[in-house]
């Protein structure tokens, strides 16, 4: 199965504020030692509500546009 | 650096060859990961970048602690040239990878030895400011005269009538691109999907009705035919 497009994390600039992971509506998202992580691969949804929370820049949620085929 | 390397960037490409030569001896490439921080705000400026292949942003972080994106710069843009060209001589914003990057560096002295030794270089460099101004002035006009959700449409139709630059865009780079803010765009996008002009898909925003969005971006009818000629930003 291809694995399904999630937003990227930048660990390096994360500073574990935790609001991702309380603001994600599916909770694919937890706290881990290292960071927030995807839980499960499949549950996020890329509502891409994670990238406006994040204060500090630290999750991407880019979007490429194209015209129906 | 090599010069064939160099000619690809807009800025060097019509100097002369011993301009050419005297910034390829002058410059290094480096190689970065993506996720890497190139440039941050206040440090003093030592270099200037001209991006080789991938893309990087620019932002600034309010009071808050929030980011604030200003810009999203790819192959061929000159990165940090301003902060080397004010009195102040800081970095005027925070820079970071958002894919893997190649560039040409010019450290501090070398920009200044080119800038005061090669005229064509200065000119180059000057036109490219005028350019610059020139698109901040219709940016200007298109605000005052443009609602965001005109230019958000005519944003989308440009979009996806260019070549897919690796990386996308996130909703706040399209928010700094049509002088706006996140949420905004956000709320349009609903809007757009939920009155199906657009579809979205995970990463893809799907346009699906043509005559509805030149409508919403105010544009000729007559340029939906030719929906797929290169983007004017």
């Amino acid at each position: 199965m291809t694995e399904q497009k999630r937003p990227q994390i930048n660990l390096a600039l994360c500073d574990r504020c935790g609001a991702c992971v309380e603001g994600c509506p599916v909770d694919a998202l937890v706290m881990t030692e290292h960071g927030p992580e995807f839980s499960s691969p499949l549950t996020c949804t890329y509502c891409t509500d994670c990238e406006g929370l994040c204060p500090v820049g630290a999750i991407r949620a880019p979007l490429n546009v194209v015209w129906e085929t | 650096m090599k010069t064939d390397k160099l000619v690809h960037i807009p800025l060097f490409s019509g100097l002369s060859d011993r301009t050419l030569q005297a910034v390829a001896l002058r410059s290094f490439e480096r190689t970065l990961p993506a996720g890497q921080v190139l440039f941050i705000e206040g440090e003093q400026a030592e270099s200037c970048y001209f991006i080789l292949e991938g893309v990087v942003r620019v932002y600034r972080m309010n009071t808050a602690g929030r980011m604030q994106i200003l810009a999203r710069l790819s192959t061929g843009a000159p990165v940090n040239v301003v902060s080397l060209l004010t009195e102040a001589r800081k970095n005027r914003a925070n820079v970071e990878s958002l894919t893997d990057v190649k560039a040409a560096v010019l450290r501090s002295a070398d920009f200044e030895w080119l800038m005061a030794h090669c005229p064509d270089f200065s000119t180059a460099l000057l036109r490219t400011f005028a350019r610059r101004i020139a698109r901040m002035t219709d940016l200007a006009a298109g605000l005052s005269l443009n609602s965001v959700r005109v230019r958000l449409a005519s944003f989308l139709i440009d979009l996806a009538g260019s070549p897919q630059t690796a990386g996308g865009w996130t909703q706040d780079e399209i928010a700094a691109e049509i002088g706006t803010v996140r949420d905004v765009v956000g709320r349009l996008l609903r809007d757009f999907e939920n009155r199906d002009l657009i579809r979205r898909d995970r990463q893809q925003i799907i346009l699906l009705d043509r005559e509805g969005l030149y409508r919403e971006a105010k544009r000729s009818s007559d340029e939906i035919s030719d929906a797929n000629k290169p983007a004017l930003m």
